[in-house]
């Protein structure tokens, strides 16, 4: 199962080589969906698609290196009966997560979503539904 | 046209979609296709603000001569006899605002759903009654009547947006900094596209429309084939129609619509027409147009195909930019598709045009009698300022001599590097600041010498501030328009 942990970086943490330490570690290869690093820290999401007890201990190494750690559990869907593959959609989204398929249909692929929310308000028929748990 | 008839009647007509007549006319030519081919279907599916229905909802007892009507508190329009109202794609809700609109209501309506009637009237002798209060489905009324003003652009321009913030359009949501493009229309598909001489198009053409059969009955309004934006005013029953081919639709921040389903059969009459339905997305071009200019002629940064378009990438200065499609690809090749399928099951056959379509027709702009203030006709010219350098106490000093709340900060070439307010220089005094530069606003919302005064009021409204600076290309402080100038175009409007 995938799952979507948001990763916050203090100051003295954010030049530390933390996430290539875990990888190292764990083995296990997370995609990096965003990430936004400053000298005033920052944060680094990431989508990690490993057996649930993986997940739970790369969760559990990245707390033990100071770094703030936060689940990510909201679902983004949509609806296939009411859209009606206009793409209104496609071009906001910064990741790819809603793309056209060969035969023109409208597809997500919510491994890659961010949770940025633009697509919502913009589907004329209201077929993207956010929803945060 | 007779003798196509028959041979639908025979089984024995050659139907072929838009799309599939392009590699037709390309492999074989167009004398060749002419002879092949019979009929040409065609599709779009796209928001088509310009729809609405008529509905008669019958007498009640007593009776009303309705004077305002409402169907799911969106509002239509019954200035016609006492029972008849046309229920407008754009109206909005009174209670829900953008979320549902006439093009939602006409939706359901087709959907079978229940709405809510309310209206109201004066009341006459013969007509006496005031209010009335009920709900209908579209079984319950008399006629219900799909009937659009403009549909089926023959094509439609491209839109980006220049500005530096997001702007909300009828082409949709567009970003920042030329950041997406978005366009409309079915391209190789589009109806008008493939007869552009409305050779085989006119007056009481038959075609598909919202899953049912209707008719063109008119050009529709600000038809323009000479630009090849030609468009046409539809009619159908709306009681046959379905909800897969007719949707209400919210654009954001923007307005209610309805999503037409719309597909015009063409005869191959001569090899012109054969030649013309062989139009493939490479010869479709239109313009690529700024939408963050807020006038009726808005920049053109260049022309885009409808191949560039469909490919969901446009390049733009140099970047690759993500466009949307307002309207569905999809659903207008399926709308040729079922128009072609109805055709070789005899179920639809193609009518002789009474009357053509004009071919030379101007879309003109509309007549103002008052001529529209631009900011450098009431911004204030001599405008006191302030360098980065300068300390918080003079510039209190400045804001104390004078009456207002702004103070522009130029650098010393006059170029505007930011802006300070009265209470900039509070929380500066607040907090011991010492210079300018270290509380002043670099961030400026500004205006140019050029902008009608409607475009820059509304950027004040938008970011809930007092004033803008107006600056020339070159960045240099030219005037400062605040809410003061413009309150004083309130005592008379223009020039």
């Amino acid at each position: 199962m995938t799952r979507k942990v948001l990763l916050r970086y203090s100051t003295q943490k954010a030049t530390e080589p933390i996430l290539a330490s875990v990888i190292k570690k764990t083995e296990i290869l997370p995609n990096i969906l965003y990430a936004e690093l400053s000298t005033k820290g920052g944060e680094i999401l990431l989508s990690i698609d490993a057996p649930d007890k993986e997940v739970d201990k790369t969760i559990a190494l990245f707390k033990q290196k100071g770094v703030e750690v936060q689940e990510i559990k909201r679902a983004i869907e949509l609806d296939r009966d009411s859209c009606f593959d206009c793409g209104a959609c496609l071009s906001l989204c910064p990741t790819g997560a809603l793309y056209m398929t060969d035969d023109k249909s409208v597809e997500l692929e919510e491994n890659k979503c961010i949770y940025c929310e633009l697509c919502v308000p913009s589907c004329p028929v209201r077929a993207l539904k956010l929803s945060k748990f | 046209m007779a003798e196509i008839n028959d041979r639908i009647r025979r089984g024995d007509a050659v139907v072929v979609t838009a799309e599939e007549m392009i590699e037709i006319v390309r492999e074989r030519g167009e004398v060749e296709a002419a002879k092949e081919v019979d009929i040409v279907t065609t599709g779009t599916f796209g928001a088509m603000c310009s729809s609405g229905a008529w509905l008669n909802f019958g007498h009640a007892d007593p009776p009303i001569k309705m004077q305002r009507v409402w169907l799911n508190d969106v509002e239509a329009y019954t200035g016609v006899a006492a029972v008849d109202a046309y229920i407008g794609a754009t109206q909005l809700s009174e209670t829900r605002g953008f979320e549902y609109g006439g093009g939602h209501v006409i939706e359901d309506l087709i959907r079978g759903k229940k709405i809510e009637v309310r209206a109201i009237a004066y009341g006459t002798d013969c007509y006496p009654r005031k209010e009335l209060e009920t709900t209908i489905t579209k079984d319950d009324i008399n006629q219900a009547v799909l009937c659009n003003p403009r549909n089926a652009y023959q094509r439609y321009v491209a839109a980006t947006n220049s500005r530096d913030e997001t702007i909300y359009t009828y082409m949709g949501t567009l970003l920042p900094n030329y950041g997406n493009v978005t366009y409309s229309g079915s391209g190789a598909l589009s109806p008008l596209h493939n007869d552009p001489n409305y050779e085989t198009i006119g007056v009481g053409t038959r075609i598909f429309l919202g899953g049912t059969q209707g008719y063109i009955f008119w050009e529709g309004t600000q038809h323009a084939p000479t630009k090849a934006m030609g468009t046409i005013m539809t009619i159908g029953n709306l009681k046959e129609m379905d909800a897969r081919y007719i949707r209400g639709a919210t654009i954001e921040k923007y307005g209610s619509t309805l999503y037409v389903g719309l597909g015009i059969p063409i005869p191959i009459i001569n090899e012109r027409v054969a030649k013309t339905t062989g139009v493939s997305d490479e010869e479709i071009k239109t313009d690529l147009t700024d939408y963050g200019t807020p006038r009726r002629d808005r920049p053109i940064l260049r022309e885009v195909t409808y191949v560039e378009l469909k490919s969901g990438k446009v390049e733009i200065n140099g970047n690759e930019v993500l466009v949307s499609s307002m309207s569905s690809l999809k659903r207008a090749r399926e709308i040729a598709g079922v128009l072609k399928k109805w055709i070789e099951e005899k179920r639809f056959f193609l009518s002789q045009p009474v009357e053509g379509l004009p071919t030379d027709q101007v879309f003109k702009p509309i007549k103002q009698v008052a001529g529209v203030p631009f900011v450098s006709d009431i911004m204030t010219r001599e405008v006191v300022t302030a360098k980065p350098s300068d300390s918080i106490a003079s510039a209190a000093k400045i804001f104390a001599k004078h009456n207002f709340d702004h103070l522009p900060v130029v650098d010393a070439k006059g170029k505007l590097v930011g802006i300070a307010t009265s209470w900039d220089i509070a929380v500066a005094v607040g907090t011991g600041k010492k210079k300018l530069s270290e509380v002043l606003s670099s961030k400026v919302i500004t205006a140019k010498e050029d902008e009608p005064v409607d475009a820059v009021a509304r950027r004040l409204e938008t970011h809930k501030i007092s004033g803008v600076p107006v600056i020339n290309a070159r960045g240099e402080l030219r005037g400062i328009l605040t809410n003061q100038d413009l309150s004083k175009l309130l005592g008379g409007r223009g020039r």
